[in-house]
């Protein structure tokens, strides 16, 4: 029933009876209110009452009636006024299941180009269609497009994608330079990047998809930190390369160093060549001139003790060592300076005497023995009392040690002392036995000599030192009294 | 290399205290060794040093048969040579002085006296 009241609609229409299309078409909208091409009629009547109130030419003219289009306007210029829905609603009115009668086509006519022709005013410009007077309720699949966005804003990416180059070209830069300077102030930082690049893909887009936005920041973010770390690795890499090229460079002028202080103060000619080294080897001048006085001064250490063990071929020591401070051209003041250092060397080789270590015992003999020569004496062993009265002769000793009891021969150390107080030539030279703990009372309420003395077994440096001291000075005192 | 030493002595102590002085000198001079008096005599032949300094007192020929040789020697007469020895007494200078020796050096030496002394024949 809606279909026929449509079709009344269309004939009313064609008759530019608006009105009563109008009514027609209402009525169908009554009948079926889902129908969608009564909300297309409406447009349609009042499209065309808009025209003939424009002047134009009534639908009624349809091509059976109206005349012939003219041939200088052609079809493709006129468009229907209606859009593209309204359109296919004209063009097929009948529902899909059953042909219906074209309400105004006429037998043997095309449908469609009559349709168009109905729709289009020949003579008029194209127009754009009306804006819709009436409400209508657009079809149920039709839905609302969403608003297009706005053109995008290019300046924020190109400031984040330059300030990403920015970056890289620093990046790159320093690698290639492969130079520690940092970044300077105005360069942003990876990080200042990464969240204005963030900031402007936002601004770009914002109902993008952030999932989009992010992944393509975490990639960039990821080759930035392998850039980074890469980086880090190179600089680590050239940092650990210049220390070693810095160590080679001091070594190898340190050796050059020790070749011209070898034997004296380098000549002037010396000092040049020594100074065009450490230009060529990036040595500056302060760790020059350090080097300089830490290789002299140990050079003249070094020959302070070749002499000093040489003294005996030297008329006066001191006089060579003078000559010696000139040669090496150390200052008063550096030889003060480090004098203590210069006076422990000639300490630890000074020869302070012999002493005569009488001792079964071997373990003794080498323990013992070792502790004095460290300090400077020269020891002789002698296996027994027997032993050492035959050596006694031949090395004239400034000290004694002596064993208290022997398992060979027949003399003890008492004894042994006793033979030494009875020989004139021997009997004042310092005499100390090595006792063991219960031996010490026996051995000191005995009447010993001021220049003669126990120490207990095992024997400590220190109390051996000290126990000879005492027995030094005893010795000179009486050396004095002569 | 400048001038040559020719140095004669057997003990090894006194040859290195010798050579420690003369490269501390600045004499810019090389030092050759020889052990005994034998070997000096070949060595002034083959070397022509331009000065001796010979210790008189040497195994297998000792400085006392040795500078007559070299004294006697054509190629090697003219060569300097200073006694280097401990005999001090005034005979034994004079000995010294008539086999041929300029100098006659007493150990045990002062470095700067017998540099002084090298000094004044290597470069007079």
């Amino acid at each position: 029933m809606a279909k026929q009241c449509l079709i009344l609609a269309d004939k009313l229409l064609k008759e530019s009876d608006f009105e009563n299309a109008r009514q027609e078409v209402a009525k169908a909208q009554k009948l079926d209110p889902t129908n969608p091409y009564a909300y297309a009629f409406l447009d349609r009547i009042a499209y065309f009452e808009e025209q003939k109130k424009k002047g134009s030419p009534a639908p009624e003219k349809t091509p059976a009636t109206a005349a012939p289009p003219k041939k200088e306007s052609p079809p493709v210029q006129a468009k229907p006024p209606v859009s593209h829905q309204q359109q296919q609603v004209a063009a097929k009115p009948a529902s899909p299941q059953k042909p219906e009668p074209r309400p105004v086509a006429e037998p043997g006519k095309p449908d469609q180009p009559q349709q168009k022709e109905q729709a289009k005013p020949e003579t008029s410009p194209v127009q754009p269609p009306p804006v819709k007077t009436e409400p209508v309720r657009p079809p149920a699949e039709e839905k609302p497009r969403p608003p297009v966005p706005p053109p995008p804003k290019k300046q924020p990416v190109e400031s984040a994608v330059e300030a990403s180059r920015s970056v890289i070209r620093d990046v790159m830069s320093s690698r290639s330079a492969g130079t520690k300077s940092p970044p300077s102030a105005s360069t942003p930082g990876i990080g200042d990047v990464l969240q204005q690049i963030s900031e402007a893909a936002h601004q770009l887009a914002p109902n993008a998809p952030k999932g989009n936005i992010e992944s393509k920041l975490d990639e960039m973010r990821r080759q930035i930190e392998m850039l980074t770390n890469s980086l880090d690795q190179e600089r680590k890499v050239r940092e650990e390369i210049n220390q070693q090229q810095l160590k080679g460079a001091v070594k190898q002028f340190r050796s050059a160093l020790e070749k011209a202080w070898a034997n004296g103060a380098p000549k002037d000619e010396g000092m040049k060549l020594l100074q065009d080294l450490a230009i060529s080897l990036g040595i500056t001048e302060d760790v020059l001139h350090t080097l300089n006085r830490e290789v002299k001064l140990d050079m003249y250490s070094h020959a302070v003790k070749e002499v000093v063990s040489k003294q005996k071929l030297l008329r006066n020591s001191s006089r060579t060592l003078e000559w010696l401070r000139k040669v090496y051209q150390v200052s008063l003041d550096e030889y003060l300076e480090y004098e203590s250092k210069f006076l422990m060397d000639l300490v630890a080789d000074q020869y302070k005497g012999t002493i005569l270590l009488v001792s079964g015992d071997t373990k003794t003999t080498l323990e013992v023995g070792q502790k004095l020569k460290s300090t400077g004496y020269a020891v002789v062993g002698a296996t027994s009392p027997e032993n050492a009265l035959e050596k006694i002769e031949k090395i004239n000793p400034h000290f004694i040690l002596c064993d208290m009891e022997f398992s060979q021969g027949y003399l003890s150390g008492i004894k042994f002392l006793h033979v030494l107080r009875a020989n004139s030539k021997f009997n004042y030279i310092p005499f100390i036995l090595l006792c063991e703990k219960n031996e010490m009372t026996n051995i000191q309420s005995s009447e010993l000599r001021p220049t003669e003395g126990c120490v207990e077994k095992p024997v400590e440096l220190e109390q051996l030192n000290a126990v000879m001291n005492e027995k030094l000075t005893a010795f000179r005192q009486y050396l004095s009294s002569i | 290399m400048g001038k040559v030493i020719l140095l004669a002595e057997d003990d090894e102590d006194n040859r290195d205290l010798v050579q420690f002085v003369l490269m501390r000198g600045k004499l810019d001079v090389e030092v050759i060794v020889a052990e005994n008096g034998k070997q000096a005599v070949e060595m002034a032949k083959t070397h022509k040093p331009n000065l001796i300094l010979m210790d008189m007192q040497m195994p297998v020929m000792d400085g006392w048969t040795a500078v007559p040789l070299i004294k006697a020697e054509p190629k090697t007469r003219d060569i300097p040579v200073i006694a280097f020895t401990a005999q001090a007494k005034p005979e034994d200078r004079a000995r010294t002085r008539e086999i041929g020796c300029v100098e006659h050096y007493t150990k045990p030496m002062d470095p700067e006296e017998l540099l002084a002394l090298i000094q004044k024949y290597i470069n007079p």
